[in-house]
């Protein structure tokens, strides 16, 4: 595999021998840059016993540029929009290129079980999650029982 | 201020640096913050008081780059103050890419969530070798000086690139407007970067063009550039800078503002400027209230638009001038400096199209009451005077005219006169604003 950087080499060997719980990465046709993740709801979320699928995508710039990532599960959540795309501060302007694929998806984990609303993504969902948040929590309970099995 | 701040906070030169550049150059906030509470404004910028200078070390068998994953003693590293150590391939990478995004003081350590800038000294030794990203990365702090500083804008002329200063605080600006003029000759509003549009203070010139850009459709037939002669009916095109139109069909002459005869204009009682407010009481009683704001709008609309397009063809005047000028040297033997008094009439044309162009913005959000009439009566004497100015030096010399020294006599006179008005309202109009002279019209 000529012209691939050791490091991402190095990062897909981690993740191979010491695999993140509850996320499980996959590469695409055996490309290095391309990749299929399917990670586990978190437990006490209502996202919890939901198996949720995403895309993920190193670009050429990679690791100075951040990684793309994208759910490719349906998903209520006001920092996720219609699309999948992912409201966070590592993926955009707080990336740091001693971030690795691994740390991404341990954020985006945790930014199931704890959401921001302020900061909002999908504005209808955000709006719901201020106004009522057990009735948004429900549906997006409803949503994973749905979708994400 | 580096140097004076420097002894005054204990702290290194860089350090002082970075601490300025993070308060904007607000030397003020930043000392009394940083006497209040000097860890925590030290922690804006991750900086000890006198950060060690960078070296770029090696022979570490222990070093891992946390970036490329490369290893080993044979690596040369570099750490900050924070102590995070990356190797020197990726800090010249990962600072490059930043210098091409247009940052320059604000780039921060490379790992994750740190905090510590690195510094002017360590991004010119990373970056050292590079000529083209250090040059980049110069050009982005004098940049982003000028982006930061308050008192600063750039040049917003094509091509431009210097910066200007302007001291005038932002909160004198609804009484006057922080005109200023570049080194390239632009001359500017430092708060909206539009044109000069000094008497009309920014928030009406901004709410101003929004209405003209709302009523596009009613002024675009306004701005058509042809009338009608009131009585012979012809279609006439405006093509030179005076308002005097002589019909060439029916030699009807007249005033191409206000459409009257022009007889009545050689006397000055004619109310050619102003909007007569009783005549649009009466029309308020026959039409609706709207049509008659719509007209109130579009007397003032049709004053400025003339102004401006009076402008335009007052340079397009300048060049014949310059013609003109050039002719007359050779006619009547006069040397340079003696024909330049042609091309100061023009300046001054130009300047007092511009001021009674914004005067109009001006006067239509202006409440109506005496000092409005006292402000209109001065605005009318300025744009007489302007006319005859305009008139007078767009058909310089004619054979059965004045001879060349007495029409230079004219024109200076005039000159003079025009200029010294010019001054004097502006200068009123400034001091009336200041003491609100005057009543706004509010949204």
């Amino acid at each position: 595999m000529a012209g691939v950087p050791k490091r991402i080499l190095k990062e897909i060997e981690r993740l191979h021998n010491d695999p993140v719980p509850g996320i499980d990465v996959e590469s695409v046709n055996d490309s290095v840059r391309y990749f299929k993740v399917v990670m586990a709801g978190p437990s006490q979320s209502p996202y919890q016993g939901g198996q949720f699928s995403l895309e993920l995508f190193l670009p050429e710039e990679y690791p100075m540029a951040p990684p793309k990532v994208r759910f490719l599960t349906k998903m209520y959540h006001p920092n996720i929009d219609k699309l999948g795309r992912i409201c966070l501060d590592i993926l955009k302007d707080k990336w740091s290129p001693a971030l690795q694929i691994r740390t991404v998806l341990l954020s985006i984990q945790a930014l199931l079980s704890a959401p921001n609303p302020d900061d909002p993504l999908a504005n209808d969902v955000a709006e719901q999650w201020k106004s009522n948040e057990k009735q948004a929590i429900q549906t997006a309970a409803e949503w994973t029982a749905k979708y994400a099995v | 201020m580096v140097g004076r701040l420097e002894p005054l906070l204990a702290l290194s030169a860089e350090t002082t640096m970075l601490l300025l550049r993070c308060y904007l150059w607000k030397e003020e906030s930043l000392l009394e913050d940083f006497l209040t509470d000097q860890d925590g404004t030290l922690a804006k910028v991750g900086l000890p008081e006198h950060p060690p200078s960078p070296r770029i070390e090696t022979g570490d068998d222990t070093f891992v780059c946390e970036i490329c994953y490369c290893d080993g003693s044979d690596e040369q590293f570099l750490a900050l103050w924070c102590g995070h150590r990356f190797c020197s391939d990726c800090y010249r990478t990962y600072v490059r890419s930043k210098v091409l995004e247009s940052e320059s003081w604000r780039i921060r350590c490379p790992a994750p969530k740190c905090k510590t800038l690195v510094g002017l000294e360590p991004a010119r030794l990373v970056l050292a070798g590079d000529t083209a990203a250090l040059e980049r990365y110069e050009e982005n702090l004098t940049r982003s000086f000028v982006n930061d500083l308050s008192t600063f804008a750039w040049c917003p002329a094509p091509n431009c690139e210097y910066a200007v200063e302007c001291q005038v605080p932002r909160s004198a600006w609804t009484t006057m407007v922080p005109a200023v003029r570049c080194r390239c000759g632009k001359a500017f509003c430092f708060g909206c970067k539009l044109d000069d549009h000094s008497p009309a203070p920014c928030y009406l010139v901004e709410r101003w063009m929004q209405k003209c850009r709302n009523d596009s459709e009613t002024s675009n037939w306004i701005k058509a550039n042809t009338k009608e002669c009131i009585k012979c009916k012809s279609t006439i095109e405006k093509n030179g800078g005076c308002n005097h139109m002589t019909c060439r069909e029916c030699r009807h002459e007249f005033c191409w503002v206000c459409m009257g005869p022009w007889s009545e204009h050689g006397q000055s009682y004619y109310n050619c400027n102003r909007f007569d407010d009783d005549a649009s009481k009466n029309a308020r009683d026959s039409v609706s209230k709207s049509r008659a704001m719509l007209e109130r709008y579009l007397h003032y609309f049709t004053r400025y638009n003339n102004h401006e397009q009076s402008a335009r063809l007052a340079r397009k005047l300048l060049a014949a001038t310059e013609k003109n000028m050039e002719q007359i040297q050779r006619e009547h033997t006069l040397s340079w400096i003696e024909v330049q008094f042609l091309s100061e009439a023009i300046d001054v044309l130009s300047m007092c199209r511009s001021t009674l162009k914004w005067s109009y913005v001006l006067g239509y959000y202006m409440l109506s009451d005496n000092q409005k009439t006292i402000f209109e009566d001065n605005q009318s004497d300025l744009e007489m005077a302007t006319e005859t100015l305009n008139e007078l030096v767009e058909n310089p010399i004619s054979k059965d005219g004045p001879s060349i020294e007495e029409f230079k006599r004219l024109v200076i006179d005039k000159t003079t006169y025009v200029r010294t008005r010019w001054e004097t309202i502006l200068a009123d109009i400034v001091v009336g604003l200041q003491e609100n002279r005057w009543q706004f019209e509010t949204e």
